[in-house]
């Protein structure tokens, strides 16, 4: 009978979705994976139900499975999704939107993206990420209350998350934890403290005639952690993830200009965590459009106040203090080719990937790309030289 | 004094051109529009594919404002565009990725680029508002098997434009326009047909829409299904909250 309620519900709602088979290359052995290919299969279903015109509910459910032991193989939904592996089933979105004149509520695990920029975005406080593989990344929902309210070129946003969503953090026995080669004791991966508590924030966004401006402030806790350690009998060390406390102002821009356009974001993060830092993140960007192809490129910086972090895992910061691109180029209508690419200024990391993507047809895309990874041990992105890899997808959209 | 006759001709020549195109807008003028567009892109290698998106539009010439959504295929379903025209100025548009969960201004200056990967660009899905051009008569022709007039018409300076001029084609009978062609210096570069054009509801409209990119070789059929006209549309439902909600 619930089956025959979901089903008549869902008969006339809007759906979409897909199937993504992938195999993941790697070259080159890890120090903690001896594994050189990964495959993968996601479903992603969406589905909009529009229950009268002010209201509406939006659902999105994602199943995985891995041959790398990444994802959990348990078989129930995660509404939560704050596990270290990936679950098998997880909610990834599940909200009800109501909106009346020029305000706009939202309730339930939702997406909420407040930065401006592409290539880093200080702003997104409420939007953490799956980091099991650093560089192909995905956002996770938060649980939330989101309240709009948008007058003429103003819009205000408030938000209340009273349940805390990290980042996912990579799996301590593969390749996207690197730990020194010289450790005298075994390490073990423990259980995050997840914070209790409210987080909230507010965003004021302002649309000028040749510009637009945004300021927002958050207080909650990091959604990236920093790594603590116990020493467990038998000179065994156990990790665990904790999120420290942060308030956070910052502000975006962007400027249309006569040939390119300037965006710029930027944010203070300060802490009342003892082992967490004061600093500042900013990010200024050009990006222009010629003919078919995109340009995005500019320069990611911090401004550490007060260092007193040990050991953290932070890809916001560690794609500071580096220069960064994108070019993507529309083919035509079914094929598109990208290149992303950032070199810290120093010249310690670099990491290039380039995407080639071609339609085959109304429902099938195929997708093949190649990341080059290369720099120094001590340099976020170049202790994952060895993890350059190449992957092929194929996705059915429906 | 045949100088001053030749000049108040000429004059009278580009008001003549600029009260057609005022009347042409005056007489298929609507509230709202709302129709499903069924979109064919052929390459210049002959393979095509379809796209497909839901079109609404609120207010007149030049203040108007029209949301373009994809309904097919999977891999552009839910991409939007939010075009808010003004008469003094360019329009403002802005595209919503759902899969970015995130808007995106569109640059005036990346308004020459195509509409995902269709022979349109984003500068052709704006509205060609009266008061941003000037108008010059050149002539009646023969275009699509009807007499019409051929007015050529340029941007002023408050409206930033890709193309240095446009040349279109109006119908005698019925105000109507058949055929654009814009041009880069002295090349044209695309050119649009109106075909099928029928009464719906009392307005005219093309219900088949062909442009053609000359520098790619491509062309791109825009059909028309679904048209309606003065249908209740909300303002509210073109802004940047709508198109984020999946209006």
């Amino acid at each position: 009978m619930r089956w025959l309620l979901f089903f008549s519900l869902i008969a006339h709602a809007e759906q979409r979705g897909f199937v993504d088979v992938r195999t993941t290359l790697f070259p080159q052995t890890a120090p903690s994976d001896s594994g050189r290919v990964i495959g993968d299969a996601l479903l992603r279903y969406e589905v909009r139900q529009r229950l009268t015109p002010w209201l509406k509910v939006d659902g999105a459910i994602d199943a995985r499975t891995d041959s790398h032991r990444q994802y959990e193989r348990e078989f129930r939904i995660d509404w939560q999704d704050r596990g270290v592996q990936r679950p098998a089933i997880s909610l990834r979105r599940f909200s009800v939107t109501a909106h009346k004149g020029r305000v706009t509520f939202e309730a339930g695990r939702q997406f909420i993206r407040w930065g401006k920029a592409d290539i880093l975005n200080p702003l997104d406080r409420f939007a953490p990420r799956d980091f099991l593989n650093v560089i192909d990344n995905d956002f996770l929902g938060v649980l939330a209350a989101r309240l709009t309210v948008e007058k003429g070129a103003h819009t205000v946003d408030l938000v209340l998350q009273p349940r805390f969503t990290p980042s996912r953090t990579p799996l301590l026995n593969q390749r996207w934890v690197v730990l020194p080669r010289d450790l005298k004791f075994a390490v073990s991966q423990g259980a995050a403290r997840i914070p209790g508590g409210v987080q909230s924030g507010a965003r004021w966004n302002y649309l000028g005639r040749g510009f637009e401006m945004a300021l927002a402030f958050y207080e909650g806790h990091n959604h990236l952690p920093v790594v603590d350690g116990r020493l467990l009998p038998g000179l065994r060390v156990e990790l665990f993830n904790r999120f420290p406390t942060m308030r956070m102002y910052g502000g975006a821009g962007a400027v249309p200009l006569p040939w390119f356009t300037v965006k710029g974001e930027s944010a203070f993060f300060k802490t009342s965590d003892r082992g967490a830092d004061d600093y500042v993140l900013y990010v200024v960007q050009l990006e222009r459009t010629v003919k078919e192809w995109t340009f995005v490129g500019g320069y990611a910086g911090e401004h550490v106040i007060e260092r007193r972090v040990q050991l953290d895992f932070a890809p916001d910061r560690g794609l500071a203090r580096a220069f960064v691109g994108r070019a993507s180029l529309a083919v035509d209508a079914a094929r598109t080719l990208a290149f992303e690419t950032a070199v810290r200024q120093n010249g310690a990391g670099a990491w290039l990937k380039s995407e080639y993507t071609q339609q085959l047809s109304k429902h099938w895309q195929a997708r093949a790309s190649i990341t080059v990874i290369r720099g120094k041990q001590d340099d976020f992105l170049g202790q994952y030289r060895r993890n350059s890899h190449a992957i092929l997808a194929l996705r059915y959209g429906f | 004094m045949s100088k001053y006759a030749l000049l108040l001709a000429v004059a009278a020549m580009a008001q003549d051109a600029r009260q057609i195109v005022e009347e042409s807008q005056k007489r298929h003028r609507s509230n709202s529009q709302r129709y499903e567009g069924v979109l064919q892109v052929f390459n210049p290698n002959g393979k095509n594919s379809e796209k497909r998106w839901q079109f609404s539009r609120v207010g007149n010439y030049g203040e108007s404002k029209a949301l373009l959504r994809f309904i097919a295929p999977p891999e552009v379903k839910g991409v939007a565009l939010l075009i808010v025209n003004h008469t003094d100025r360019a329009s403002d548009q802005w595209m919503w990725l759902p899969e970015l969960q995130r808007d995106r201004r569109v640059a005036l200056q990346d308004r020459s680029t195509r509409f995902f990967g269709t022979d349109f660009s984003y500068e052709d899905l704006e509205e060609r508002d009266v008061e941003q051009s000037d108008f010059k008569m050149l002539g009646e022709e023969t275009a699509e098997g009807q007499a019409c007039w051929k007015i050529e018409s340029t941007p002023r300076k408050t409206r930033a434009s890709q193309y240095g001029r446009v040349v279109m084609w109006i119908r005698k009978d019925i105000y109507f326009p058949v055929r654009y062609e814009m041009y880069v210096k002295d090349q044209v570069v695309r050119r649009l047909h109106y075909r099928k054009i029928e009464k719906t509801q009392g307005v005219w409209s093309a219900l088949e829409l062909n442009m053609e990119d000359l520098r790619r070789k491509g062309r791109t059929v825009l059909k028309t299904e679904k048209l309606q006209y003065n249908v209740p549309v909300k303002e509210e439902m073109f802004t940047l909250q709508a198109l984020r909600r999946g209006e």
